[in-house]
């Protein structure tokens, strides 16, 4: 099954845009046309190698990163260039590819100043985004996550509406803090989860190199909930006493990004100002990073402090789901709406990823997914309604329906996917987290509370559809609105099929969910103290770098003490080197 | 009287200074011969004279350590490394001057002499194993820079740095010169080597002159590298300073100083308890960290930010150094503090090689980034300006993007550097000392550390804030340009993102083992 292309996929994955970028750099400012359609064929490109990667990639196979690639880079900081993909990762590599192009499209017309700049910035993105998704080496993500930063700034501060500086700046504030956050955190891990001269960026050493002290401070917690950590090993004891402020600054620095309830302000703002363009980037992906991050780094790392912050988080993810819903009842902005529904809408994806549940995990990735479309056809759709008439008032239209049916007809569907209305992909996320949610050990009232908000999210998206699209036409201006051409409806209609196709057959897409959850619920839960005999299932294996294969050639190398692997994982041979061992990474 | 009988052999570990200097009295020469109109030769001449120095002490860097010139001077690759860095920055410095000079009608060869004489003070100070030597190096060093601050006589700011700058470092050389006279009184020997061995005795005898001199020479040190509370004359004497000069200052003239004092304390060390030195640099580390990015924190000067800024710096350096001397006794369940030490996964491990590489591979860095930040202001700012109050503040960086966006954009990597932020070299930099530090047990100095440094990437950001976001003004000068600016703003920038992206073998040689003689 293995072929040589398989390691290769991901690298042209992240850097294919960046190519285009280059390829758009050498055209003429002028050739506006001409920009245009090398992005978009690019974008097009770019969407083939993820298709080809989704493709290769096998939601059955035992392995947790596929189609690995791993480089070594600074060796004696322990960095290289590692990029590999999960499930979720896949699905999320997909989402991305799929909306690159679209995002083009949905800005055809709607942006005709600094083209090529607008056109760089959304390649670069491109390669940042999928680079943070794809990295299993942690600085490598720290520095696509980063890079995202900047690209999205100038999206939101140059093509932006009026108040496009202040939106860009509290953006471009609040993230920074979250990453600043983020670094330290994550030096802290790196330097927590090995000894000197063993320590290492990749994901695998962290985890790894975190796990028996993990096991350890479960045991010992479960044991004596109030102890002072007397007794336990240095490693145990130092995750005992920074443990759950590092759990704090990951958590911190990903609530920002998804957005959590009291750090969400600059996400209206920024949606309202950003482009057509960036809304759907900032909806559809970028958020993802930050649950992403949660479910990657700051629950899996700290499982000990997940569970103290348990109750917490879960109560910050429902407040957010219902304060969302109630201030997109109360909006008359529809952008600002739509803005908050993703507050509303994330809040569900947290409450199944800390409800620790099997159901609550899978409904929450496959939020992760419907949000990015659901989200992303709304701010298209009502793109192409601003730049008809650009207000975003719900009382400057009313009546559009009679104008624009086909418009009409998008939006109403796309409404009911975000509503998660049975049949659509909305109602198959919100069901599993919120089944996942009566089913943890989290108080039931949260489950409820959160129930309710099903029936606000209903309240206040049809009621603006009603005011939007039903009714007399009550504004002159609006009785000239075009519908939709031909561009706008192959930008729109992407949407609608993934809304229908994730609605009514999910199974495809749970499946390659299916063990990335597995895993995710197996190293949340280890810290239970319960389960003992599940260290190979939720140890990460990886690659070894290939120097070490190298290395086998000297000769009687003093080899460290084999540790035995899961027989199911087979070997996966890397590029030009035979057979290598996986790498285990150095716990004592 | 005993003469020693040197061959030509014995100095070529001392070659590297001598082309300094032979550079530096051809220019002097120049002056007198060559009175041209245009004098950037006089620049290319400095500039070749410091490469050149730099590629011979790089040739050294590979042998092994030794004593040499009877003990009174050691070559050892760190010595070596330093030589390098210092000649780098030399070069820079050199390339930034020739367009500030120029555009004052200010050039003239002495500068450049004093400049290559100040960087063969540096070369050997870094070198220096004995007090006598080590003080006529530092006052090599010291009045070249002298002189090059009031370089530009006309105005009351460069006297004013000057006779400041004068004043404090006459001051605390002489602290260093009294330290040492103490020291050879309690152990009658000026050599390090010889102190070293002599002290234990001399400590039981007369432990108050040990301690004594022992803290009149920490004095004096921290008064060169500018350790809070010893770094007064810093920001006033680093702002009063023609800009390439303050360049030079903040990476050269430190770097020397920083090397001086680990070599001198290694050697101290050797008589007394590694406790003292280590609660004495760890107070300090923890002063300068955060007494530097607080007091640049407000500034709205870039030149000052910068001045406190390297004040910071410093003190991370100081972190790495105080990890040298880390008691190795420390248990993982000993509390947290700033002065103590808590190994994180127990035993601690021999880290002196881990110091020795990030303290080089900072100064490296730091003298990239240093030299790349001042040279950008050096740049910007108009000699019309000079007497105004205004001369460096933020606004002058306003729009600078849309001006001049390739400076713009070597500005953001300086200070992104700075700010420690992935992948420049800034960032590796702190990873190695913080990861020494860390290594050592220095748990509670190093988050004060991270923390010291996340304050500052606000002050630095601001920066590239208001050369990205703010609108340029409309009466805004256009800069001017020159080659040489241009060419060492290009170096230093590649230099940042280079070594940050590919450390490669630079990495490799900063951790080859025997790293310092007798260390």
């Amino acid at each position: 099954m293995n072929s040589i292309y398989d390691s290769r996929i991901l690298n042209l994955v992240i850097f294919s845009p960046l190519l285009v970028a280059a390829l758009v750099m050498f055209l003429p400012k002028t050739e506006k046309g001409q920009i245009r359609a090398v992005t978009l064929g690019g974008m097009l490109l770019n969407l083939l190698t993820c298709l080809w990667a989704w493709s290769r990639f096998e939601p059955k196979s035992p392995v947790e990163f596929q189609l690995e690639y791993r480089l070594s880079w600074i060796d004696d900081i322990g960095l290289s260039y590692h990029v590999g993909v999960d499930g979720l990762a896949v699905a999320l590599v997909l989402l991305t590819g799929i909306l690159g192009p679209l995002v083009v499209l949905s800005s055809w017309t709607f942006v005709d100043e600094r083209v090529k700049e607008f056109h760089l910035a959304l390649l670069v993105l491109q390669t940042a985004m999928l680079g943070a998704v794809c990295a299993v080496d942690t600085l490598l993500f720290y520095v696509f996550f980063e890079a995202m930063l900047i690209p999205m700034y100038l999206l939101i501060g140059v093509w932006g509406s009026e108040e496009r500086q202040m939106a860009a700046m509290k953006f471009f504030l609040y993230t920074l803090v979250g990453s600043v956050l983020m670094l330290v955190a994550l030096l802290s891990v790196y330097f927590l989860a090995a000894p000197a001269g063993l320590r290492s960026f990749d994901y695998s050493t962290l985890y790894n190199g975190l796990m028996a002290a993990n096991r350890e401070l479960a045991q010992y917690v479960k044991a004596n909930p109030a102890g002072d950590g007397a007794g336990l090993s240095p490693a145990a004891l130092a995750l005992f006493r920074f443990g759950p402020y590092l759990f704090l600054a990951f958590a911190l620095a990903f609530a920002i990004k998804v957005p959590m309830f009291p750090l969400h302000t600059w996400l209206p703002d920024a949606h309202v100002q950003a482009p057509v363009a960036g809304s759907m980037v900032l909806a559809g992906v970028m958020l993802k990073m930050g649950t992403y991050g949660f479910w990657r780094f700051a629950i899996p790392l700290f499982p000990v402090a997940a569970r103290q912050f348990q109750l917490l988080l879960a109560a910050l993810a429902v407040v957010g789901i219902v304060y969302g819903a109630f201030m997109c009842l109360a909006q008359r902005d529809i952008k600002k709406l739509i803005a908050y529904s993703s507050v509303s809408h994330l809040g569900y994806c947290m409450l199944g990823m800390v409800a620790l549940t099997a159901e609550g995990a899978t409904g929450s990735a496959y939020q992760m997914l419907n949000h990015g479309v659901s989200t992303g056809a709304l701010f298209l759709l009502f793109g192409f309604l601003y730049e008809r008439r650009h207000a975003r008032l719900m009382s400057d239209y009313g009546g559009i329906a009679r104008v624009m049916p086909v418009f009409t007809a998008f939006f109403v569907i796309v409404t009911f996917s975000s509503v998660a209305v049975p049949g659509t992909n909305g109602f198959v996320g919100e069901f599993l987290v919120l089944l996942g949610t009566f089913k943890s050990n989290l108080p039931t009232w949260l489950a409820v509370v959160a129930t309710t908000a099903v029936i606000l999210g209903a309240a206040y998206m049809l009621w603006m559809v009603q005011k939007v699209f039903f009714g007399q036409l009550t504004h002159q201006e609006n009785l000239g609105l075009k519908d939709l051409g031909r561009r706008e409806v192959l930008a729109a209609a992407p949407f609608l099929l993934l809304i229908v196709v994730m609605g009514l057959r999910p199974q495809p897409f749970l499946d390659v969910l299916n063990q990335s959850t597995q895993r995710y619920v197996a190293r949340a839960q280890y810290a239970s103290g319960e389960t003992v005999a599940d260290d190979a299932k939720v140890r990460v294996y990886v690659r070894s770098l290939p120097k070490e294969a190298v290395a086998d050639a000297r000769p009687a190398a003093p080899a460290p003490a084999p540790v035995p692997q899961p027989a199911a994982l087979p070997a996966r041979p890397m590029r030009l080197i035979p057979a290598q061992p996986q790498l285990q990474p150095a716990t004592p | 009287m005993n003469i020693p009988h040197f061959t030509l052999q014995d100095f070529m570990p001392v070659l590297p200074t001598g082309v300094l200097v032979v550079g530096a009295i051809v220019l002097l020469l120049s002056e007198v011969f060559l009175s041209t109109a245009q004098r950037t030769y006089q620049a290319v001449i400095g500039t070749l004279t410091a490469v050149v120095a730099g590629v011979v002490a790089f040739s050294n860097a590979f042998e092994p350590g030794r004593a040499v010139l009877q003990g009174y001077v050691v070559l050892d690759p760190f010595s070596s490394w330093m030589t390098v860095t210092v000649c780098l920055g030399t070069a820079l410095a050199v390339l930034l001057s020739a367009g500030f000079l120029k555009h004052r009608n200010a050039e003239r060869g002495e500068f450049y002499a004093l400049v290559l004489f100040a960087a063969s003070g540096m070369s050997l100070l870094a070198m220096s194993a004995e007090f006598i030597t080590l003080f006529i190096n530092l006052e090599v060093l010291s009045v070249a820079t002298y002189a090059l601050t009031s370089f530009l006589r006309r105005g009351p700011r460069p006297a004013e740095a000057g006779f400041k700058y004068f004043i404090l470092g006459a001051f605390s050389a002489s602290l260093l010169l009294y330290g040492a006279a103490l020291l050879y009184g309690a152990t009658g020997s000026t050599r390090l080597a010889d102190v070293g061995a002599a002290l234990p005795t001399a400590f039981v005898q007369q432990p108050g002159l040990v301690f004594a001199g022992f803290g009149l020479v920490l004095v004096g040190f921290a008064f060169k590298v500018a350790a809070v509370p010893f770094h007064m004359w810093t920001p006033d004497v680093y702002e009063g300073a023609p800009t390439p000069v303050t360049a030079l200052m903040s990476a050269g003239v430190k770097a020397a100083a920083v090397v001086a004092m680990v070599r001198v304390f290694l050697f101290l060390v050797k008589g007394l308890s590694p406790e003292v030195p280590f609660v004495v640099f760890s107070a300090l580390a923890f002063l300068t960290m955060v007494g530097g990015n607080l007091m640049a924190l407000p500034q709205r000067n870039v030149k000052r930010m910068l001045a406190y800024s390297s004040i910071a710096h410093a003190g991370y350096l100081l972190l790495g150094v105080a990890a040298l001397f880390a008691p190795s006794a420390a248990k993982g369940s000993d509390p947290v503090g700033v002065l103590t030490a808590t190994p994180l996964l127990g035993a601690v491990p021999n880290v002196a090689a881990g110091v020795y590489k990030g303290i080089l591979f900072y100064l490296l860095g730091y003298t990239v980034t240093a030299i790349g930040a001042f040279g950008t202001i050096a740049a910007i700012e108009r000699r019309e300006d000079e007497t105004r109050s205004n001369t460096w503040d933020l606004e002058r960086f306003a729009g600078l993007a849309q001006r001049k966006p390739g400076w713009a954009l070597a500005m953001a990597m300086f200070m992104l550097s700075l700010g420690g932020v992935p992948p420049t070299v800034g960032f590796l930099g702190k990873l190695y000392l913080f990861g020494a530090a860390v290594d050592a047990g220095l748990l509670g100095l190093a988050v004060v550390g991270i923390l010291a440094s996340v304050a500052g990437v606000y002050y630095y950001l601001r920066v590239v804030v208001y050369m990205y976001m703010r609108p340029a003004p409309v009466d805004a000068p256009a800069p001017v340009r020159h080659w040489t600016t241009e060419l060492a703003l290009v170096v230093s920038a590649v230099g940042v993102v280079a070594l940050g992206i590919v450390p490669g073998p630079v990495t490799e040689w900063f951790s080859r083992l025997g790293m310092v003689f007798g260390g």
